[in-house]
Protein backbone atom coordinates (compact mmCIF):
# COMPACT_ATOMS: atom_id res chain seq x y z
CA UNK A 1 0.00 0.00 0.00
CA UNK A 2 1.80 3.52 -0.79
CA UNK A 3 2.03 5.68 1.81
CA UNK A 4 0.39 9.52 1.92
CA UNK A 5 3.57 12.20 2.49
CA UNK A 6 3.26 14.48 4.79
CA UNK A 7 1.76 17.66 3.53
CA UNK A 8 0.46 16.08 0.29
CA UNK A 9 -2.72 14.45 0.45
CA UNK A 10 -3.49 10.72 -0.55
CA UNK A 11 -6.51 9.46 -2.98
CA UNK A 12 -8.46 8.94 -0.05
CA UNK A 13 -8.17 11.96 1.54
CA UNK A 14 -8.95 13.93 -1.29
CA UNK A 15 -12.11 11.49 -2.32
CA UNK A 16 -13.27 12.32 1.32
CA UNK A 17 -12.64 15.67 1.81
CA UNK A 18 -14.92 15.85 -1.93
CA UNK A 19 -18.02 13.99 -0.10
CA UNK A 20 -17.49 16.75 2.55
CA UNK A 21 -17.77 19.60 0.40
CA UNK A 22 -20.67 17.61 -1.43
CA UNK A 23 -22.60 17.00 1.13
CA UNK A 24 -22.14 20.24 2.96
CA UNK A 25 -23.17 22.76 -0.21
CA UNK A 26 -26.08 20.10 -0.71
CA UNK A 27 -27.22 20.27 2.24
CA UNK A 28 -26.67 23.99 4.71
CA UNK A 29 -26.97 27.36 3.82
CA UNK A 30 -23.86 29.33 3.33
CA UNK A 31 -23.51 32.28 5.76
CA UNK A 32 -24.16 35.37 3.74
CA UNK A 33 -24.96 38.92 4.71
CA UNK A 34 -22.18 38.81 7.50
CA UNK A 35 -21.38 42.74 7.36
CA UNK A 36 -22.25 44.20 10.75
CA UNK A 37 -25.51 46.21 10.77
CA UNK A 38 -28.25 47.85 12.33
CA UNK A 39 -31.94 47.97 11.43
CA UNK A 40 -32.99 51.97 12.13
CA UNK A 41 -36.32 51.86 10.39
CA UNK A 42 -38.63 49.41 9.91
CA UNK A 43 -42.39 49.65 7.29
CA UNK A 44 -44.29 46.78 6.40
CA UNK A 45 -41.84 44.21 5.37
CA UNK A 46 -39.26 46.64 4.15
CA UNK A 47 -36.15 47.43 6.53
CA UNK A 48 -34.07 50.14 6.52
CA UNK A 49 -29.99 49.07 7.69
CA UNK A 50 -26.47 51.45 8.52
CA UNK A 51 -23.64 49.56 8.46
CA UNK A 52 -21.29 49.47 11.45
CA UNK A 53 -18.90 52.13 10.06
CA UNK A 54 -15.16 51.24 10.33
CA UNK A 55 -13.70 54.46 10.01
CA UNK A 56 -13.86 57.56 12.39
CA UNK A 57 -16.44 60.14 11.59
CA UNK A 58 -13.34 62.72 10.10
CA UNK A 59 -12.32 59.57 7.37
CA UNK A 60 -15.39 58.91 6.38
CA UNK A 61 -16.97 60.37 2.87
CA UNK A 62 -19.47 63.19 4.66
CA UNK A 63 -22.19 61.87 2.34
CA UNK A 64 -24.38 59.06 3.10
CA UNK A 65 -24.69 56.04 0.50
CA UNK A 66 -28.78 53.74 0.24
CA UNK A 67 -28.30 50.75 -1.85
CA UNK A 68 -31.65 49.42 -3.05
CA UNK A 69 -31.29 45.64 -4.77
CA UNK A 70 -34.16 43.92 -6.72
CA UNK A 71 -37.78 42.87 -5.64
CA UNK A 72 -37.28 39.26 -6.56
CA UNK A 73 -33.92 38.14 -4.63
CA UNK A 74 -32.18 38.63 -1.38
CA UNK A 75 -30.23 42.31 -1.27
CA UNK A 76 -27.24 39.91 0.59
CA UNK A 77 -26.09 39.30 -3.12
CA UNK A 78 -24.41 43.06 -1.90
CA UNK A 79 -22.69 41.54 0.69
CA UNK A 80 -22.16 37.94 -0.23
CA UNK A 81 -19.59 36.93 2.07
CA UNK A 82 -16.29 38.51 3.64
CA UNK A 83 -13.81 39.21 1.13
CA UNK A 84 -15.91 39.07 -1.65
CA UNK A 85 -18.76 41.74 -0.40
CA UNK A 86 -19.17 45.42 -2.09
CA UNK A 87 -20.91 46.23 0.88
CA UNK A 88 -17.20 45.62 2.91
CA UNK A 89 -15.35 47.35 0.51
CA UNK A 90 -17.41 50.32 0.57
CA UNK A 91 -17.72 49.89 4.47
CA UNK A 92 -13.90 49.81 4.67
CA UNK A 93 -13.72 52.76 2.33
CA UNK A 94 -14.95 55.11 4.79
CA UNK A 95 -19.14 55.40 3.47
CA UNK A 96 -21.60 55.97 5.53
CA UNK A 97 -23.83 52.87 3.98
CA UNK A 98 -27.42 52.58 4.11
CA UNK A 99 -29.25 49.24 2.81
CA UNK A 100 -32.98 49.39 2.11
CA UNK A 101 -33.82 46.03 2.18
CA UNK A 102 -37.66 44.95 1.04
CA UNK A 103 -38.32 42.26 3.06
CA UNK A 104 -40.52 39.35 1.25
CA UNK A 105 -44.29 40.37 0.67
CA UNK A 106 -46.89 38.42 2.16
CA UNK A 107 -50.38 37.61 0.27
CA UNK A 108 -51.37 40.83 2.21
CA UNK A 109 -49.37 42.56 0.07
CA UNK A 110 -50.10 41.75 -3.25
CA UNK A 111 -51.54 44.83 -4.37
CA UNK A 112 -48.51 46.84 -3.81
CA UNK A 113 -47.53 48.61 -6.80
CA UNK A 114 -44.58 50.64 -8.30
CA UNK A 115 -46.20 54.33 -6.73
CA UNK A 116 -45.84 52.21 -3.22
CA UNK A 117 -42.50 51.20 -3.21
CA UNK A 118 -41.35 54.67 -5.37
CA UNK A 119 -43.61 57.47 -3.26
CA UNK A 120 -44.47 55.78 0.61
CA UNK A 121 -40.80 53.61 1.38
CA UNK A 122 -37.69 54.81 -0.72
CA UNK A 123 -39.14 58.81 0.28
CA UNK A 124 -39.71 57.36 3.98
CA UNK A 125 -36.32 55.53 4.55
CA UNK A 126 -34.58 58.67 2.67
CA UNK A 127 -36.12 60.60 5.25
CA UNK A 128 -34.45 58.36 8.26
CA UNK A 129 -31.71 58.41 6.46
CA UNK A 130 -31.48 62.14 6.78
CA UNK A 131 -32.24 62.16 9.74
CA UNK A 132 -29.73 59.57 11.00
CA UNK A 133 -26.92 60.75 9.04
CA UNK A 134 -27.43 64.33 9.80
CA UNK A 135 -26.99 64.73 6.25
CA UNK A 136 -29.02 66.91 3.68
CA UNK A 137 -27.92 64.96 0.95
CA UNK A 138 -27.33 61.48 -0.04
CA UNK A 139 -26.32 59.25 -2.88
CA UNK A 140 -28.15 56.19 -4.41
CA UNK A 141 -26.99 53.15 -6.02
CA UNK A 142 -29.77 50.89 -7.38
CA UNK A 143 -29.33 47.26 -9.33
CA UNK A 144 -31.44 45.84 -11.14
CA UNK A 145 -34.66 46.57 -10.44
CA UNK A 146 -33.39 48.37 -7.68
CA UNK A 147 -32.36 50.58 -10.25
CA UNK A 148 -35.63 51.11 -12.15
CA UNK A 149 -36.73 51.86 -8.60
CA UNK A 150 -34.32 53.83 -7.91
CA UNK A 151 -34.35 56.04 -11.63
CA UNK A 152 -37.94 56.48 -10.93
CA UNK A 153 -37.93 57.81 -7.59
CA UNK A 154 -34.77 60.04 -9.04
CA UNK A 155 -37.53 61.14 -11.61
CA UNK A 156 -40.19 62.16 -9.28
CA UNK A 157 -38.55 62.97 -6.08
CA UNK A 158 -34.91 62.99 -6.29
CA UNK A 159 -34.63 67.09 -6.87
CA UNK A 160 -36.56 67.88 -3.91
CA UNK A 161 -35.26 65.50 -1.72
CA UNK A 162 -31.24 66.13 -2.33
CA UNK A 163 -30.56 63.08 -4.05
CA UNK A 164 -26.35 64.13 -5.15
CA UNK A 165 -26.16 61.36 -7.26
CA UNK A 166 -27.34 58.17 -8.66
CA UNK A 167 -25.70 55.05 -9.68
CA UNK A 168 -27.38 52.26 -12.13
CA UNK A 169 -26.41 48.82 -11.92
CA UNK A 170 -27.94 46.49 -15.03
CA UNK A 171 -30.99 48.78 -15.16
CA UNK A 172 -33.93 47.18 -17.16
CA UNK A 173 -35.43 50.95 -18.44
CA UNK A 174 -35.65 50.48 -22.20
CA UNK A 175 -37.79 47.71 -23.89
CA UNK A 176 -37.65 49.02 -27.44
CA UNK A 177 -35.49 46.34 -28.94
CA UNK A 178 -38.11 43.52 -27.37
CA UNK A 179 -36.08 40.59 -29.81
CA UNK A 180 -32.82 41.35 -27.54
CA UNK A 181 -34.81 41.00 -24.39
CA UNK A 182 -35.48 37.19 -24.14
CA UNK A 183 -37.48 37.92 -20.68
CA UNK A 184 -39.93 40.19 -22.78
CA UNK A 185 -40.50 37.28 -25.42
CA UNK A 186 -41.32 35.16 -22.26
CA UNK A 187 -43.62 37.71 -21.06
CA UNK A 188 -44.99 38.61 -24.68
CA UNK A 189 -49.00 39.09 -24.31
CA UNK A 190 -49.26 36.33 -26.84
CA UNK A 191 -48.32 34.00 -24.65
CA UNK A 192 -47.95 34.91 -21.39
CA UNK A 193 -51.41 36.27 -19.37
CA UNK A 194 -50.09 38.06 -16.46
CA UNK A 195 -53.78 39.03 -14.94
CA UNK A 196 -54.26 35.01 -14.92
CA UNK A 197 -50.94 34.52 -13.15
CA UNK A 198 -52.39 37.08 -10.57
CA UNK A 199 -55.54 35.99 -10.32
CA UNK A 200 -54.35 32.46 -8.91
CA UNK A 201 -51.43 33.31 -7.06
CA UNK A 202 -51.81 36.90 -5.60
CA UNK A 203 -48.17 37.44 -5.82
CA UNK A 204 -45.54 36.19 -8.67
CA UNK A 205 -44.25 33.16 -6.77
CA UNK A 206 -40.30 33.18 -6.34
CA UNK A 207 -40.08 29.91 -8.03
CA UNK A 208 -41.99 30.66 -10.85
CA UNK A 209 -39.15 33.95 -10.96
CA UNK A 210 -36.51 31.74 -10.71
CA UNK A 211 -37.60 28.85 -13.20
CA UNK A 212 -38.17 31.79 -15.81
CA UNK A 213 -34.92 33.19 -15.01
CA UNK A 214 -33.15 29.91 -15.19
CA UNK A 215 -34.35 28.90 -18.66
CA UNK A 216 -32.73 32.04 -20.10
CA UNK A 217 -29.84 29.90 -20.31
CA UNK A 218 -31.26 26.51 -19.05
CA UNK A 219 -27.99 23.99 -19.56
CA UNK A 220 -25.89 26.51 -18.02
CA UNK A 221 -27.86 26.85 -14.94
CA UNK A 222 -29.52 23.80 -14.45
CA UNK A 223 -26.59 21.49 -15.23
CA UNK A 224 -23.18 23.89 -16.10
CA UNK A 225 -23.17 24.90 -12.28
CA UNK A 226 -23.08 21.60 -11.01
CA UNK A 227 -20.44 20.45 -13.73
CA UNK A 228 -18.29 23.41 -12.14
CA UNK A 229 -18.40 22.12 -8.74
CA UNK A 230 -18.06 18.51 -9.44
CA UNK A 231 -14.20 19.53 -11.19
CA UNK A 232 -13.67 21.44 -8.01
CA UNK A 233 -14.85 19.66 -5.29
CA UNK A 234 -11.52 19.72 -3.67
CA UNK A 235 -10.97 23.11 -3.92
CA UNK A 236 -12.07 24.99 -1.09
CA UNK A 237 -11.56 28.75 -2.49
CA UNK A 238 -14.12 27.33 -5.42
CA UNK A 239 -16.30 25.42 -2.96
CA UNK A 240 -16.97 28.16 -0.66
CA UNK A 241 -18.18 30.51 -3.27
CA UNK A 242 -20.45 28.37 -5.35
CA UNK A 243 -22.20 27.45 -1.65
CA UNK A 244 -22.43 31.21 -1.32
CA UNK A 245 -23.79 31.70 -4.83
CA UNK A 246 -25.99 28.68 -4.72
CA UNK A 247 -27.59 29.57 -1.59
CA UNK A 248 -28.28 33.08 -2.20
CA UNK A 249 -29.82 31.91 -5.71
CA UNK A 250 -31.86 29.60 -4.22
CA UNK A 251 -33.44 32.02 -1.97
CA UNK A 252 -35.58 34.17 -3.85
CA UNK A 253 -38.73 35.44 -2.80
CA UNK A 254 -41.72 36.46 -4.86
CA UNK A 255 -43.07 40.07 -6.03
CA UNK A 256 -45.67 41.78 -5.19
CA UNK A 257 -48.14 41.61 -7.63
CA UNK A 258 -49.86 45.12 -8.03
CA UNK A 259 -45.75 45.89 -8.90
CA UNK A 260 -45.14 43.08 -11.30
CA UNK A 261 -48.37 43.61 -12.97
CA UNK A 262 -46.42 47.25 -13.85
CA UNK A 263 -43.46 46.20 -14.73
CA UNK A 264 -45.24 43.44 -16.97
CA UNK A 265 -47.43 45.58 -18.92
CA UNK A 266 -46.01 49.01 -18.25
CA UNK A 267 -42.59 48.17 -19.07
CA UNK A 268 -41.90 44.89 -20.99
CA UNK A 269 -45.06 46.01 -22.96
CA UNK A 270 -45.14 49.78 -23.37
CA UNK A 271 -42.00 50.63 -22.66
CA UNK A 272 -43.29 53.55 -21.28
CA UNK A 273 -40.48 55.44 -19.11
CA UNK A 274 -38.51 55.55 -22.53
CA UNK A 275 -42.11 56.57 -24.41
CA UNK A 276 -42.43 59.57 -21.79
CA UNK A 277 -45.81 58.25 -20.87
CA UNK A 278 -45.25 56.74 -17.80
CA UNK A 279 -47.59 57.56 -14.61
CA UNK A 280 -47.21 56.83 -11.17
CA UNK A 281 -49.90 58.08 -9.27
CA UNK A 282 -51.07 60.21 -11.71
CA UNK A 283 -47.80 61.93 -11.69
CA UNK A 284 -45.34 61.60 -15.25
CA UNK A 285 -42.66 60.35 -15.03
CA UNK A 286 -40.32 62.60 -16.75
CA UNK A 287 -36.52 61.68 -17.37
CA UNK A 288 -35.19 65.23 -18.06
CA UNK A 289 -36.49 65.55 -14.07
CA UNK A 290 -33.38 63.47 -13.13
CA UNK A 291 -30.38 66.03 -12.57
CA UNK A 292 -28.77 64.09 -9.88
CA UNK A 293 -25.01 62.78 -11.23
CA UNK A 294 -25.88 59.71 -12.80
CA UNK A 295 -23.37 56.60 -13.45
CA UNK A 296 -24.74 54.25 -15.83
CA UNK A 297 -23.27 50.62 -15.21
CA UNK A 298 -23.59 47.79 -18.23
CA UNK A 299 -22.68 44.65 -18.11
CA UNK A 300 -21.56 44.02 -21.40
CA UNK A 301 -22.81 40.04 -21.08
CA UNK A 302 -25.80 40.41 -19.16
CA UNK A 303 -28.41 37.93 -20.87
CA UNK A 304 -31.32 39.28 -17.59
CA UNK A 305 -30.78 42.67 -18.87
CA UNK A 306 -28.65 43.10 -21.94
CA UNK A 307 -26.76 46.31 -22.79
CA UNK A 308 -29.44 47.68 -25.02
CA UNK A 309 -31.55 48.11 -21.68
CA UNK A 310 -29.88 51.06 -20.73
CA UNK A 311 -27.74 52.24 -23.32
CA UNK A 312 -30.27 55.09 -24.31
CA UNK A 313 -30.81 56.49 -20.82
CA UNK A 314 -27.90 59.16 -20.98
CA UNK A 315 -29.68 60.95 -24.16
CA UNK A 316 -33.16 61.14 -22.07
CA UNK A 317 -32.05 62.50 -18.93
CA UNK A 318 -31.82 65.98 -17.77
CA UNK A 319 -28.36 65.97 -15.84
CA UNK A 320 -25.69 67.57 -17.47
CA UNK A 321 -23.24 65.11 -14.94
CA UNK A 322 -23.49 61.87 -16.86
CA UNK A 323 -21.19 59.02 -17.39
CA UNK A 324 -22.08 54.97 -19.02
CA UNK A 325 -19.55 52.49 -17.56
CA UNK A 326 -19.23 49.51 -19.70
CA UNK A 327 -17.82 46.31 -17.75
CA UNK A 328 -17.20 42.71 -18.33
CA UNK A 329 -19.30 40.17 -16.66
CA UNK A 330 -23.10 38.92 -16.38
CA UNK A 331 -26.13 40.29 -14.68
CA UNK A 332 -24.75 39.29 -11.21
CA UNK A 333 -20.83 38.14 -12.25
CA UNK A 334 -20.46 42.05 -12.78
CA UNK A 335 -20.93 42.98 -8.63
CA UNK A 336 -20.45 39.84 -7.19
CA UNK A 337 -18.37 37.68 -9.18
CA UNK A 338 -14.91 36.37 -8.75
CA UNK A 339 -12.97 39.68 -10.29
CA UNK A 340 -15.72 42.39 -9.21
CA UNK A 341 -13.47 43.25 -6.44
CA UNK A 342 -10.48 44.58 -9.19
CA UNK A 343 -12.83 45.22 -12.29
CA UNK A 344 -16.57 46.76 -11.05
CA UNK A 345 -16.37 48.14 -7.59
CA UNK A 346 -12.80 50.01 -7.73
CA UNK A 347 -14.65 51.63 -10.84
CA UNK A 348 -17.61 52.51 -9.34
CA UNK A 349 -16.34 53.43 -5.73
CA UNK A 350 -13.92 56.13 -7.29
CA UNK A 351 -16.43 57.56 -9.24
CA UNK A 352 -18.67 58.06 -5.96
CA UNK A 353 -15.84 59.57 -3.55
CA UNK A 354 -15.53 62.27 -6.25
CA UNK A 355 -19.21 62.96 -5.15
CA UNK A 356 -19.50 61.96 -1.53
CA UNK A 357 -17.63 65.42 0.03
CA UNK B 1 7.34 7.20 -24.17
CA UNK B 2 8.12 10.72 -23.77
CA UNK B 3 6.62 13.00 -21.82
CA UNK B 4 5.29 15.20 -24.07
CA UNK B 5 3.67 11.97 -25.72
CA UNK B 6 1.63 11.14 -22.65
CA UNK B 7 -2.18 11.42 -23.22
CA UNK B 8 -4.25 13.01 -19.98
CA UNK B 9 -6.78 10.84 -20.63
CA UNK B 10 -9.29 12.99 -17.63
CA UNK B 11 -8.36 16.33 -19.90
CA UNK B 12 -9.20 14.71 -23.11
CA UNK B 13 -12.52 13.51 -21.36
CA UNK B 14 -13.42 16.89 -19.90
CA UNK B 15 -12.99 18.75 -23.19
CA UNK B 16 -15.40 16.20 -24.89
CA UNK B 17 -17.41 16.81 -22.52
CA UNK B 18 -17.22 20.93 -22.71
CA UNK B 19 -17.75 20.31 -26.02
CA UNK B 20 -21.08 18.86 -25.73
CA UNK B 21 -22.63 20.81 -23.25
CA UNK B 22 -21.61 23.73 -25.14
CA UNK B 23 -23.95 22.77 -27.93
CA UNK B 24 -26.20 21.08 -25.93
CA UNK B 25 -26.10 25.17 -23.98
CA UNK B 26 -26.57 26.21 -27.59
CA UNK B 27 -29.33 24.46 -28.59
CA UNK B 28 -31.65 24.70 -25.70
CA UNK B 29 -31.06 28.09 -25.78
CA UNK B 30 -32.46 28.49 -29.64
CA UNK B 31 -35.50 25.93 -28.80
CA UNK B 32 -35.93 28.33 -25.33
CA UNK B 33 -35.83 31.74 -26.98
CA UNK B 34 -37.79 30.63 -29.84
CA UNK B 35 -41.50 32.35 -30.30
CA UNK B 36 -42.77 27.99 -30.73
CA UNK B 37 -41.14 27.31 -27.45
CA UNK B 38 -43.14 30.18 -26.04
CA UNK B 39 -46.24 29.43 -27.54
CA UNK B 40 -46.23 26.02 -26.22
CA UNK B 41 -45.17 27.09 -22.94
CA UNK B 42 -48.50 29.69 -22.41
CA UNK B 43 -50.66 26.30 -23.81
CA UNK B 44 -49.58 24.67 -20.98
CA UNK B 45 -49.44 27.31 -19.04
CA UNK B 46 -52.78 28.08 -19.38
CA UNK B 47 -55.06 25.63 -18.00
CA UNK B 48 -52.72 25.05 -15.18
CA UNK B 49 -53.28 28.52 -13.98
CA UNK B 50 -57.08 28.30 -14.49
CA UNK B 51 -56.44 25.18 -12.33
CA UNK B 52 -55.11 26.61 -9.58
CA UNK B 53 -57.43 30.16 -9.73
CA UNK B 54 -60.53 27.78 -9.77
CA UNK B 55 -59.15 25.52 -6.97
CA UNK B 56 -58.25 28.52 -5.09
CA UNK B 57 -62.16 30.39 -5.41
CA UNK B 58 -63.54 26.94 -4.17
CA UNK B 59 -61.23 26.72 -1.07
CA UNK B 60 -62.55 30.07 -0.15
CA UNK B 61 -66.25 29.64 -1.27
CA UNK B 62 -66.08 26.16 1.20
CA UNK B 63 -64.44 27.85 4.26
CA UNK B 64 -65.95 31.35 4.12
CA UNK B 65 -69.34 29.96 5.73
CA UNK B 66 -66.99 27.65 7.84
CA UNK B 67 -65.23 30.33 9.44
CA UNK B 68 -67.69 32.61 9.81
CA UNK B 69 -69.62 29.96 11.97
CA UNK B 70 -66.67 29.39 13.95
CA UNK B 71 -66.20 33.10 14.53
CA UNK B 72 -63.39 33.29 13.14
CA UNK B 73 -62.07 35.88 10.67
CA UNK B 74 -62.17 35.14 6.52
CA UNK B 75 -58.69 35.68 4.79
CA UNK B 76 -60.07 38.34 3.48
CA UNK B 77 -60.60 39.85 6.56
CA UNK B 78 -57.31 38.78 7.80
CA UNK B 79 -55.28 40.68 4.49
CA UNK B 80 -57.48 43.35 5.33
CA UNK B 81 -56.14 43.56 8.59
CA UNK B 82 -53.04 43.37 7.77
CA UNK B 83 -53.14 46.48 5.31
CA UNK B 84 -54.74 48.22 7.74
CA UNK B 85 -51.78 48.07 9.70
CA UNK B 86 -49.25 48.82 7.39
CA UNK B 87 -51.17 52.44 7.00
CA UNK B 88 -51.14 52.86 10.45
CA UNK B 89 -47.74 52.22 10.18
CA UNK B 90 -46.94 54.87 7.63
CA UNK B 91 -49.25 57.27 9.83
CA UNK B 92 -47.35 56.69 12.64
CA UNK B 93 -43.68 57.18 10.81
CA UNK B 94 -44.82 60.39 9.71
CA UNK B 95 -46.40 61.48 13.08
CA UNK B 96 -43.06 60.64 14.29
CA UNK B 97 -41.13 62.41 11.61
CA UNK B 98 -43.18 65.69 12.07
CA UNK B 99 -42.39 65.33 15.62
CA UNK B 100 -38.81 65.12 14.73
CA UNK B 101 -38.96 67.88 13.24
CA UNK B 102 -41.07 69.65 15.45
CA UNK B 103 -38.54 69.55 18.27
CA UNK B 104 -35.28 70.20 15.67
CA UNK B 105 -37.39 73.86 14.76
CA UNK B 106 -37.84 74.79 18.46
CA UNK B 107 -33.75 73.99 19.00
CA UNK B 108 -34.63 71.46 22.01
CA UNK B 109 -33.38 68.14 23.06
CA UNK B 110 -36.09 65.85 24.53
CA UNK B 111 -36.01 66.05 28.05
CA UNK B 112 -36.84 62.53 29.71
CA UNK B 113 -37.59 62.33 33.22
CA UNK B 114 -34.51 60.76 35.32
CA UNK B 115 -35.78 57.31 36.62
CA UNK B 116 -36.22 57.35 40.55
CA UNK B 117 -33.39 55.56 41.18
CA UNK B 118 -31.02 58.29 39.01
CA UNK B 119 -32.62 60.76 41.46
CA UNK B 120 -31.35 59.17 44.67
CA UNK B 121 -28.29 59.45 45.69
CA UNK B 122 -26.50 57.63 48.45
CA UNK B 123 -24.53 59.65 51.12
CA UNK B 124 -21.44 58.32 52.23
CA UNK B 125 -23.28 57.16 55.21
CA UNK B 126 -25.55 54.75 53.46
CA UNK B 127 -28.76 56.12 54.07
CA UNK B 128 -30.76 57.24 50.75
CA UNK B 129 -31.96 61.21 50.75
CA UNK B 130 -33.99 62.26 47.15
CA UNK B 131 -31.46 64.50 45.03
CA UNK B 132 -32.73 68.12 44.77
CA UNK B 133 -33.27 68.87 41.26
CA UNK B 134 -32.04 72.52 40.27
Amino acid sequence: MAGTQEGSPGLLDRVSTMVENLVKVTTTKAPIGQTPRQAIWTLNKATLYRYTPVKPPEERHRVPLLLIFALMNKSSILDLRPGNSFVEHMVNKGYDLYLLDWGVPGPEDAEMNLGDYVLEYIPRAVRKLKAVSGSETFNLLGWCIGAMLSTLYASLRGNVEGLKSLILLTAPLDFTDREQISLARMTDERYFDVDRVLQAFGNMPAGLIDYGAKMLKPVENFVGGYVRLLDNLDNPKVVESWHAMNTWVNDAIPLAGGAYRQFIVDFYRGNKLMNGTLTIRGEKVDLNNLRASLLNVIAVDDHITPPCQSARLLDKVGTLDKTELKVPGGHIGVMAGSGASKGTWPKVESWIAARSD
Amino acid sequence: MGEAEKVDVKKLLQDARDGIMDAWAKLMLTLTSSHEYQRVQGMIAKPALLGVALFRKATESVMSPFLAQMNMPSREEVLGIAQRLTHIEMTLDDLGAALEQLRRSLGARPQRAPAARDREVKPDNGSSIAAKEA
